[in-house]
């Protein structure tokens, strides 16, 4: 089946934040209780009440105010740190190419929050029993209440007033996104780019930027954590190794050590 | 608006001015990116840098209150082009379809802020004979087609806005002069006939105390551009609530009664003296004076309310309706100036929130405190319904009897609302209401049904105007029967009308309201199709809902044509004449069928043409002249009458001056919350996103105070205080005024005591002083300071 | 029934099969997480509930022992800490005498022999591991920055490797090697009962033995005399 992604294009976007509310309302997240911090911004960060949400960037571009708006969210990544690291598989690759996540199999570990390159995934949990559930956009994919699988687009999308997000086989949004960002460079934003064409063996929420990741506060080269390679990729085989080579030496151990006593204890009987 | 909000998404430029449309009408904005997809450019003027300033090609800082400084400017530059360039416009359009080369009577003149024939003691234009054209014997203006008579209205503009260069308007404005150009070029490029050029405008234009001039500039910069009647151009408000047109269109405005008639004074004793000034006469043939229809609407509307009781020998009930006292004012503030000296005794505050929303709140509040009785219709107990509890208020010294009538929101009631493009969309019923909440037909109709009870039994002043009303809904009122009454009936036959073609004023028929005469007929209720199928290339949409007049999408279409009845822009036609079979195909044709391309187009106004200068129709003159805000910290530099001369001054002392209030406050909107805010700060997931009453100031002002984002202040002006936290900001740029720096803070105005989050009012600092046309406060510019909590 | 001597007293014998349990615990807990196909145990959180509960267990445990056992400790610790050249002759009889049960080969243990003192060293510092790892993971998730929450994962799990080998090792020596049984009278008993056979003390601990029994001086550890039926 042809991947699907989010497309979300910075110069289109009015942070009216009704992606954020639509999102909350689709999946029965709660408002949380915040403060007005000296910005627009709210609430201040990703948390398992808040699965995307706008960022607010102010500058100064030839000595006049610039105001950029940067979507945060899971980026839902090719190769994901996060289910590389699940051990419950709560997180998994859907069939559609977006990392979906199964809260009833969540064991409240939080791997995924210590390895995610984009610092996406958020669990509440109690501090003293451990419970608790990690919580991140499943692009709509989530168990009773899959929006993509009953042929819908996103709630964010689909709510978007300016078209800043869109939903399509990644495919065409690749296409679409790198003639945008064409189009920017012709218009003399020479820095502007599409973000998460490549970046992890690709995203499934690709950017159309009119600068450098770096100005949008976005990692410029994103990698699963060499912690992560280094656990899942070496770590793991080498405790197998040890494991099994400590199992099969005590086997063979007791195999030869028996017979020896054996031997031993005949030995000793027939000279008594 | 003139066009409609599809219609944005046509246009080559857009100028977005006195609105925030990003943030307040984000749906529009969707409109707005088609437009830009397809290359248009889109302008933003605003006192501050905003989420709809972020997604502009141009955006031009400017001092709140100096939009005709700004305007004039750009009218100053537009005229000086069409003289050196005029095959960038459309001369066609100048020569035919405004006054641009029609006369004025040679007593008009303006000197030094004043127009002729102004009365100081009044305050007002008494006498606006020299504002008219001069006339043949026919009595049809004279005219110069070739615009260099010194008298022609094209020569005038010349010589009124030519104070208006662009270091003045910088020096007046702000605005660096480089920004005026860039701004003025752009806009001014959508002045070719295969270009379109919109504007697109909200509270930031109309809520000044040169509000309405403030859009009759657009008006001449839209008629020099000949912007209107055209797919993609226009002057188009944004209203600031979704059914707000369909309130102003069924009179919910002191000075109009349903369909903009003007509402009967003691100055029309008689119904013969009341349409003789409601029809304005013309001996143009080219003219089509629609208005001369007017006495057909009032005569069917009283027969609307009066049925029977309304014939041809009682004036149709005319001595039976209210009528206001002549040249007094009946707007906003004036009603609580009324509270406040007990001539008002009562109120009926529905679906509206003064406590928040009003003017200068500590005075509104304390006005309640005097009334004997307020009924709030509402969803939630708001803080005008908990005026008398208010911090700071002691309920056992206010004598008010408050009744909370709990209200159906708008998913819970049936009923049309009409949006800002004139469009009547009618919607169903989804829920029900919660509680004892009932919706507002039902509320009105039980409520009338009760005091025409009272009335019959007990008499009262007047008592034939309530008790001879046709009021027939019955207990559960049907919005369709209101719709039917209102679109209009052959009162003969018993059939609804097709149109207000068929309105009679010999009481033969009847009508609730002649703009929407058409909306439910025989064929059923128009406002009710949904079909999407667009039969136009420009977006029409004709068969999708319903709008008025008679569902002519874009208004004052007959403009958007040369005298052939052929398409200045064949690309984004709107109407054309077919000469061979004598219609007209694409959009309703203004004026109607038969009458080919030689009808003037403005066919609303008596002379038929679009008012360069306005003929007598305005309070403070016939072109937009700049003042100064009530409140300001800068002297006139374009004349020495430094406030509007028409406006009233409800409260001289209550005045803020630069030495005690040096920064100018403005207030608006976000798109987090709603208007007064009941709806928003109730709902968990919007108050996240802007839990608290917060200040916009720039980063030098706030450095200067020694002020941090995050900090808690305090600003105030003549009239209140308020505490909110700062948002110290790159977004509000200092500008240089008349050679000093001068600094902008802004405030959202949906906080209130009441509600899951609260917070103080912004409009506890806003002025007792409103427009001279139509009274709406200035919210917009006022002097405050700030300082750390 | 042969004579028996006591190996362990008591508080250690309880101190050690609370801390076996805990840790057995401790490992099949996280074994769940280590192999992909039982992941879907630790669904719900249950298995890391336990998991905290054996932890605190573990910790808890040596925290009571301690204090109230603190001569026995210090003794242990001198025990375990005590190397010499008589290692490294453990080490070079070893493979002859835990391969082919050449008693002879092995030259006389101590209370706690070579093997006992290498596997005391581990267990402390993957004790130390666990523990510091651990904590920072269940206590400063939410403040400590990613690197190093990542950096404790990966230390935790290598503890885990390490420590599972020795874990296998352990069971195997103490319950089933020929060499440590009979049960009732072998390495199993010492810490089960707290006795061994004395000729299992002396065979295996002779250095012990000889030290606290064999000269007559008045022992250390009471000599438990159980007359033969």
């Amino acid at each position: 089946m042809a991947e699907k992604a989010i497309l979300f294009d910075a110069t289109r976007c009015i942070a009216c934040r009704a992606c954020q509310v639509a999102c909350k309302q689709w999946n029965g997240l709660s408002g949380e209780s915040t403060r007005n911090l000296g910005t627009y911004e709210n609430p201040p960060d990703l948390s398992a009440q808040t699965w995307v949400k706008m960022r607010f960037v102010e500058s100064t571009e030839g000595g006049a105010p610039a105001w950029t708006f940067v979507r945060q969210a899971c980026m839902h990544c090719t190769d994901a740190a996060c289910v590389r690291v699940c051990p419950t598989k709560a997180l998994a690759h859907h069939e559609l190419g977006m990392v979906t996540y199964d809260p009833s199999e969540c064991s409240g570990c939080g791997y995924c929050v210590d390895f995610c390159p984009f610092h996406t995934p958020r669990a509440g949990r109690n501090l003293v029993s451990g419970m608790g559930k990690m919580a991140k956009c499943t692009m709509c994919t989530s168990p009773g209440l899959d929006r993509i699988g009953a042929g819908y687009q996103p709630a964010c999308v689909k709510t978007c007033p300016t078209g800043a997000l869109s939903f399509a086989d990644r495919a065409d949004l690749v296409a679409e996104g790198t003639a945008r960002v064409q189009a920017l460079r012709a218009q003399g934003r020479a820095n502007a780019s599409l973000y998460g064409e490549n970046e992890l063996d690709g995203l499934h929420v690709l950017y159309v930027l009119n600068d450098s990741p770096e100005a949008f506060g976005l990692p410029a080269n994103p990698r699963v954590p060499a912690t992560a390679m280094a656990w899942k990729g070496a770590l793991q085989p080498v405790g197998w190794a040890l494991g099994g080579l400590a199992i099969v030496g005590l086997a063979l151990n007791f195999v030869i050590a028996r017979r020896a006593k054996f031997s031993q204890e005949a030995a000793a009987k027939r000279r008594k | 608006m003139t066009n409609h909000w599809t219609d944005i998404g046509n246009a080559d430029v857009i100028l977005i001015m006195g609105s925030n449309a990003a943030e307040n009408h984000p749906i529009s904005f969707h409109w707005v990116t088609k437009a830009m997809e397809k290359g248009a450019t889109l302008i933003h003027v605003d006192p501050r840098f905003t989420r709809t300033s972020a997604r502009a090609n141009i955006w031009a800082p400017i001092r709140s209150g100096t939009d005709i400084a700004f305007l004039g400017g750009m009218i100053k530059y537009i005229v000086e082009d069409i003289e050196k360039n005029p095959q960038n416009y459309n001369m066609e359009y100048l020569r035919e379809y405004t006054n641009a080369g029609w006369l004025i009577d040679a007593k008009y003149g303006f000197n030094d802020g004043l127009f002729s024939g102004y009365d100081a003691a009044s305050r007002s234009y008494k006498d606006k004979t020299s504002w008219q054209y001069q006339k043949d014997a026919k009595g049809i203006p004279v005219q110069d087609k070739t615009f260099s008579d010194p008298s022609c209205v094209f020569q005038l503009l010349k010589r009124h806005y030519a104070r208006y260069d662009m270091n003045t308007v910088s020096r007046v404005t702000g605005t660096p002069q480089a920004s005026l150009l860039k701004v003025y070029q752009a806009f001014a490029a959508s002045g070719r006939p295969d270009r379109a050029g919109t504007i697109l405008y909200a509270m930031g234009t109309t809520q000044h105390t040169v509000g309405s001039q403030n859009v009759r500039a657009y008006s001449v910069i839209q008629l020099l551009l000949a912007n209107i009647g055209i797919a993609g151009g226009g002057i188009n408000a944004l209203r600031g609530e979704s059914n707000v047109q369909g309130a102003t269109d069924h009179a919910l405005l002191y000075q109009y009664i349903p369909g903009y008639l003007p509402t009967p004074s003691t100055a029309q004793p008689t119904l013969a003296k009341y349409l003789e000034a409601i029809t304005p006469k013309t001996s143009d043939p080219r003219s089509g004076n629609w208005k001369q229809h007017q006495p057909k609407y009032m005569v069917s509307m009283l027969k609307a309310w009066y049925g029977s009781a309304a014939t041809k020998d009682n004036e149709f009930a005319y001595q039976l309706i209210p009528k206001v006292q002549a040249g007094a004012n009946y707007s906003f503030i004036a009603l609580f100036e009324a509270m406040e000296k007990g001539t008002i005794k009562g109120a009926l505050v529905w679906g509206q929130n003064p406590a928040v929303g009003g003017p200068n709140g500590n005075a509104e509040r304390k006005a309640l405190e005097k009334l004997d009785w307020l009924v709030d219709v509402d969803l939630w107990e708001t803080e005008t319904a908990a005026f008398w509890k208010r911090p700071g208020a002691d309920p056992k010294t206010i004598d008010t009897e408050v009744f909370l009538l709990p209200a159906a929101a708008s998913y819970e009631k049936e009923g049309s609302v009409t949006n800002s493009g004139r469009l009547a969309q009618w919607r169903y019923k989804a829920i029900e209401p919660p509680g004892e909440a009932e919706d507002d037909l039902w509320i009105v109709s039980h409520l009338m049904d009760t005091v025409r009870a009272l009335y019959a039994g007990e008499g009262g002043p007047n008592a034939a105007a309530v008790t001879k009303v046709t009021w027939d809904y019955g207990g559960v009122p049907d919005p369709s029967k209101v719709a039917k009454e209102i679109n209009g009936y052959d009162l003969a036959t018993g059939k609804l009308v097709a149109n207000f073609l068929s309105l009679k004023d010999d009481g033969s028929t009847s009508c609730g309201n002649w703009l929407f005469s058409g909306s439910h007929t025989e064929s059923g209720n128009m406002m009710a199709r949904r079909d999407p199928k667009d039969n136009s290339t420009i977006g029409l949409y004709s068969n999708w809902a319903w709008c008025w007049p008679v569902n002519r999408r874009i208004i004052y279409n007959r403009a958007s044509v040369d005298l052939n009845g052929n398409p200045f822009d064949p690309k984004r036609p709107v109407v054309k004449w077919d000469a061979a079979n004598k219609k007209w195909t694409g959009d309703v044709i203004d004026g109607f069928g038969t009458t080919g391309p030689t009808l003037y187009p403005f066919i609303m106004l008596a002379d038929g043409v679009g008012h360069l200068f306005g003929v007598g129709g305005m309070a403070d003159g016939p072109f937009p002249e700049h003042y100064e805000p009530w409140e300001t910290p800068a002297r006139n530099l374009l004349s020495s009458t430094q406030l509007n001369p028409a406006a009233k001054v409800w409260r001289p002392q209550e005045q803020g001056t630069p030495d005690k209030y040096p920064y100018v406050g403005t207030t608006y909107r976000v798109t987090e919350h709603w208007q007064a805010g009941a709806m928003t700060r109730n709902l968990p997931w919007l108050a996240e996103l802007m839990p608290e009453m917060f200040v916009e100031i720039g980063e030098e002002l706030a450095s200067a105070k020694g002020i941090r984002s995050g900090d808690r202040v305090v600003v105030e002006s003549a009239r209140g205080q308020v505490s909110a936290v700062a948002v110290v900001t790159k977004r509000l740029m200092p500008l240089t005024v008349d050679g000093r720096v001068t600094y902008t803070v802004g405030l959202p105005w949906h906080y209130g005591y009441m509600g899951l989050i609260k917070g103080d009012s912004a409009n506890l600092l806003t002025p007792y002083i409103g427009d001279a046309n139509t009274t709406i406060p200035e919210y917009k510019a006022f002097l405050v300071n700030v300082r750390r909590a | 029934m042969e004579p028996e001597v006591e190996r362990y007293r008591k508080p250690t014998r309880v101190l050690h099969w609370v801390h076996a349990g805990a840790f057995s615990v401790l490992f099949l807990t996280g074994l769940v997480l280590f192999i992909p196909g039982l992941g879907f145990l630790a669904e719900g959180g249950w298995t890391r509930l336990l998991h905290r509960i054996a932890a605190a267990a573990f910790v808890i445990a040596p925290a009571i022992y301690v204090p109230l056992n603190w001569t026995a400790t210090l003794r242990g610790i001198k025990d375990a800490f005590n190397w010499g050249r008589e290692d490294i002759g453990w080490a070079l009889a070893a493979p002859r005498y835990y391969f082919f049960c050449d008693e002879g080969a092995m030259p006389p243990q101590d209370h706690m022999n070579t093997g006992q003192k290498m596997w005391w060293l581990l267990v402390l510092i993957l004790s130390g591991v666990f523990l510091v790892t651990g904590l920072v993971m269940w206590l400063f998730k939410t403040v400590a920055p990613p690197a190093l929450l990542q950096v404790m994962v990966l230390l935790h799990d290598v503890a885990f490797i390490g420590s599972a080998p020795m874990l296998f090792v352990h069971i195997y020596l103490s319950a089933i090697h020929p060499l440590m049984r009979p049960a009732r009278a072998g390495a199993w008993s010492s810490m089960a009962r707290g006795r061994v056979s004395r000729s299992y003390a002396r065979s295996h601990h002779a250095r012990w033995y000889a030290r606290v029994y064999g000269t007559g001086e008045p022992a250390r550890e009471k000599e438990t005399e159980v007359l033969s039926r």
